[in-house]
């Protein structure tokens, strides 16, 4: 199977991530369009292929939802802060909710009631990191993913990308559900992304469900 | 203090939006509770946007820009639209998240008794794998032993209770695996309240077996 996302592409410089963010500011504090329009440059090409790998539609429909969460960055533009996180963990979110709100209308689940956006409210942590801090771990969460066993990047190129849960993606796979839940642990502990105390305390219920 | 967290891969599987929307609904409620869960939330979106940032690109249509600044400036007077939380009536249920509020018929909760000492009130979000219900045990109320035949995640609100393993507090997140025998009860000095979801609905075992058509509630 391919895995979703490229690992053999060369990293984008960290200084001109620092741009996006501030592209990003400009547009939510002037509606900047020359930024809107460098930032749109930048990711939309990403985010089709995000949004296609997850929906699996035609191309027509999957620009419908790319333009879709422009038109959401767009408007929440002035909520955005570099200090909370970067732009392209902003846009990820957003895509994110657009994608499930779009599965959500397909399924006729409550499409009109409640919005992936009510639920996945924005959560700021309590104290916000520091542009260096946060471009440190960001530079290290993108080495470290670049050199991820290929079995564990594409576990989490399946949830990320395509949109399986765990249980969906041990059935692509034709692997234990305890397996990919192990992979997907190790896999975030290398990235220092979550706690390895905890993890290591919960590796033993990891295999139970097999 | 929190001690019971979900698991770093359930907290991916959020991330990522790969969850029903009962068990999203559950963590969601963790959350606003639990500031270390929040950050590796935090944390793992940050992989959402780091794997965005390495994703393949695929070309886009040349006048999309156009197509969107058209959009945006057609309504300019629309803000995004705020989430307005409902007046309700109901202690309990002004203190549910604001989110849940939108499913309460006029903002109250229906509960229904399940046994002396336990109170239901079953939330319809709409989708049908999983129930989700807020249960109230009363002040050293005793929940009926029962067996679960499906996985139940269950989050404590208010108050406190302890089974065979421990004792759960007010932010707690716990999974329950299908075939798990317990029997919850309330601390005795404060009513307890949970949020609870079941994957599929749970049958008694021993004497109060009788209660089991209660039990198995269905989302309307």
């Amino acid at each position: 199977m391919k895995i979703s996302f490229d690992s053999r592409k060369p990293a984008t410089l960290m200084n001109e991530r620092l741009e996006w963010d501030s592209y990003l500011e400009k547009v939510g504090l002037y509606k900047d369009k020359a930024a809107f329009a460098a930032v749109f440059k930048h990711f939309s090409p990403l985010l089709k292929s995000f949004l296609m790998k997850s929906g699996g539609q035609d191309s027509a429909s999957v620009e419908e939802l790319v333009q879709e969460t422009w038109i959401k960055v767009w408007r929440k533009a002035p909520h955005f802060s570099s200090k909370q996180g970067s732009a392209s963990t902003w846009i990820y979110t957003i895509a994110r909710n657009t994608r499930i709100d779009a599965i959500r209308t397909q399924v006729r689940q409550n499409p009109d009631r409640l919005n992936a956006e009510d639920i996945y409210a924005d959560y700021p942590t309590e104290a916000p990191h520091t542009s260096l801090v946060q471009l440190r771990n960001k530079r290290f969460v993108s080495e470290e993913l670049r050199k991820l066993p290929a079995e564990q990047a594409e576990v989490l190129a399946l949830m990320y990308f395509r949109g399986k849960s765990g249980q969906q993606v041990a059935d692509t796979l034709n692997l234990p559900l305890g397996t990919v839940k192990s992979r997907i642990r190790l896999a975030l502990a290398k990235m220092k992304l979550a706690l390895p105390g905890s993890i290591a305390e919960r590796q033993t219920g990891a295999t139970e469900n097999d | 203090m929190i001690k019971n967290h979900p698991d770093a891969d359930l907290l991916a599987e959020y991330t990522a939006g790969v969850m029903a929307l009962a068990p999203t609904i559950s963590v969601t409620t963790h959350l606003q509770f639990c500031n270390s869960c929040k950050s590796t939330v935090k944390a793992l979106e940050e992989l959402g946007g780091e794997m965005l940032e390495q994703a393949d690109a695929v070309p886009v249509s040349d006048d999309l820009l156009e197509q969107i600044f058209a959009c945006v400036e057609e309504d300019e007077t629309s803000e995004d639209s705020l989430l307005t939380r409902p007046t309700t009536i109901d202690e309990v249920a002004s203190s549910i998240p604001a989110y849940l509020q939108k499913f309460l018929p006029e903002g109250k909760l229906h509960w229904k008794f399940l046994s002396p000492s336990v109170k239901v009130a079953p939330i319809s979000v709409g989708e049908t794998v999983h129930e989700l219900a807020l249960h109230k045990i009363k002040v050293g109320g005793k929940v009926p032993e029962h067996n679960h035949l499906g996985k139940e995640i269950t989050v404590v609100l208010k108050g406190s209770f302890s089974d065979e393993d421990g004792v759960y507090q007010r932010g707690d997140f716990m999974v329950r695996e299908a075939g798990e025998i317990h029997q919850p009860i309330a601390a005795t000095h404060e009513e307890c309240i949970c949020l609870s979801v079941l994957a599929a609905p749970f049958k008694l075992t021993g004497l109060k077996r009788w209660l089991n058509p209660f039990l198995s509630f269905s989302p309307s």
